[in-house]
């Protein structure tokens, strides 16, 4: 035993002082205890595990103080990174929905549904074609086989509402291959890309990129857009328009697509293909694809009540 | 509802003045503009100038519950100044009570 003590006593010693950090030194001697009745091969086992359990709590400890920020740390931008992640994939699925969609076609009805950036209609337009195409091919064998049998011709039966329905669209189709195919000259166009610049001021990131598409002057997109949001903006270096306010994307989407219908579109045949032209004080919208020309509405912001501070407009006035 | 005090007036007349009035294109037109915050704002331009608008904006703010206020504008002649975004309520109002036909009704903002 006083061998064992004399070999083991440095040991001891350096485990006390490590654990006094940690432990309570009575459990320590208590182990210590045990520990000399034991074989030193075993006491030298024990060892390690301690050294091992300390080295836990002392990492536990660490949790708590520096591990436990790192999480902290790590979850916050964690979540940032989240939510960015989250937040680009839909936003970029969105403008790719968006772009898929946002589509002008020739002949669609009403005026609201030419520039539909609410999307839902033109998709079950294309498939309402779609379907009627399929039914057209479905007529079209139903109808060869009628033919073939002369059902039509020599009976005097009358026509059912479907058989006319069916030889109207093939007659259609016959004449109009273009048409039966669903390729209408379309009109597509990105969505506004819309961001909030500090909490005062939107970004209305492709403006320019809009103008071309719509073959408009920036500056008369411009004049109509603060004029129906009844503020203020510039477009700054990087092209993209700054407004002042908070605007929501739909919003925006919304004062552009009033633009378009009154602008862009022709009035007669709803046609994209228009020129703008300014005819003294008076501009008049000319259809490339019917002729038309009709004169538009002028742009006036009208009458701004008094929204800034009055303290502030007295100051610079004064 | 307190329109009665609208009757005065002859309800076939047309809102908008004719050329020869300050309003330019014979129409009402309905703005919406920003303030600070959340906050906004509703005017009413060119509503004729037949009609007592301190008596339409006294219903109006009844009606709808805000405050508001008639501005003298040396070019746009009376305008209507409504708290909050009234464009929906006015609209049914002017409508609903004949001051304005659907039709001479001009809706700005987004
Ligand atoms: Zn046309």
């Amino acid at each position: 035993m006083t061998e064992e003590d004399a070999i083991f006593d440095p040991s001891l010693v350096k485990k006390k002082k490590k654990k006094k950090t940690t432990f309570d030194i009575d459990a320590v001697l208590a182990e210590g205890d045990s520990q000399e009745t034991s074989s030193p091969v075993t006491v030298q086992e024990t060892d390690p595990d301690n050294n091992a359990a300390d080295g836990i709590d002392l990492d536990n400890d660490l949790d708590l103080e520096n591990f436990g920020k790192k999480k902290r740390k790590k979850k916050k931008t964690g979540f940032n990174l989240d939510d960015l992640d989250a937040a680009l994939p839909t936003a970029t699925d969105e403008v790719v929905q968006g772009e898929s969609e946002f589509v002008l076609d020739d002949e669609s009805g009403a005026i609201d549904d030419t520039f539909d950036l609410g999307m839902k209609k033109k998709k079950k337009k294309k498939t309402e074609i779609t379907e009627l195409l399929k039914d057209n091919k479905e007529n079209e064998e139903l109808e060869n086989v009628e033919d073939n049998a002369i059902t039509w011709a020599g009976s005097d039966r009358d026509y059912t509402y479907d058989e006319l329905l069916h030889r109207v669209f093939d007659i259609i189709s016959e004449k109009n291959p273009d048409m039966a195919a669903g390729r209408k000259p379309k009109f597509v166009m990105r969505p506004p890309q819309v961001l909030r610049v500090g909490t005062k001021k939107t970004s209305f990131a492709n403006f320019t990129e809009i103008c071309k598409t719509l073959h408009r002057q920036p500056k008369h997109l411009l004049d109509f857009l603060l004029a129906e949001l009844g503020t203020s903006g510039s477009v700054d270096g990087n092209s993209q328009l700054i407004i002042k306010g908070r605007f929501q994307p739909k919003q925006i989407e919304n004062v552009l697509r009033r633009y378009i219908k009154e602008y862009v579109t022709c009035h007669t045949c709803r046609s994209p293909e228009t020129i703008l032209q300014k005819d003294t004080r008076i501009f008049f919208l000319q259809c490339e694809s019917c002729g038309s020309r009709c004169s538009v509405a002028s742009i006036k912001s009208g009458f701004q009540a008094v929204t800034s501070k009055r303290a502030a407009m007295r100051a610079k006035t004064a | 509802m307190s329109i009665q005090n609208l009757n005065t007036f002859d309800p076939f007349a047309d809102a908008v003045g004719s050329a020869n009035e300050d309003v330019q294109d014979g129409l009402v037109h309905i703005r919406i503009q920003q303030r600070n915050g959340r906050k906004t704002l509703t005017t009413v331009q060119g509503l004729s100038s037949n009609y007592d608008l301190k008596k339409i904006v006294r219903t109006c703010k009844k009606e709808f519950a805000c405050n508001g206020t008639v501005i003298e504008h040396p070019e746009y002649g009376e305008v209507l100044q409504l708290q909050g975004d009234q464009r929906e309520n006015i609209c049914q109002f002017l409508t609903k009570t004949g001051l304005v036909k659907q039709d001479q009704l001009k809706v700005h903002g987004f």
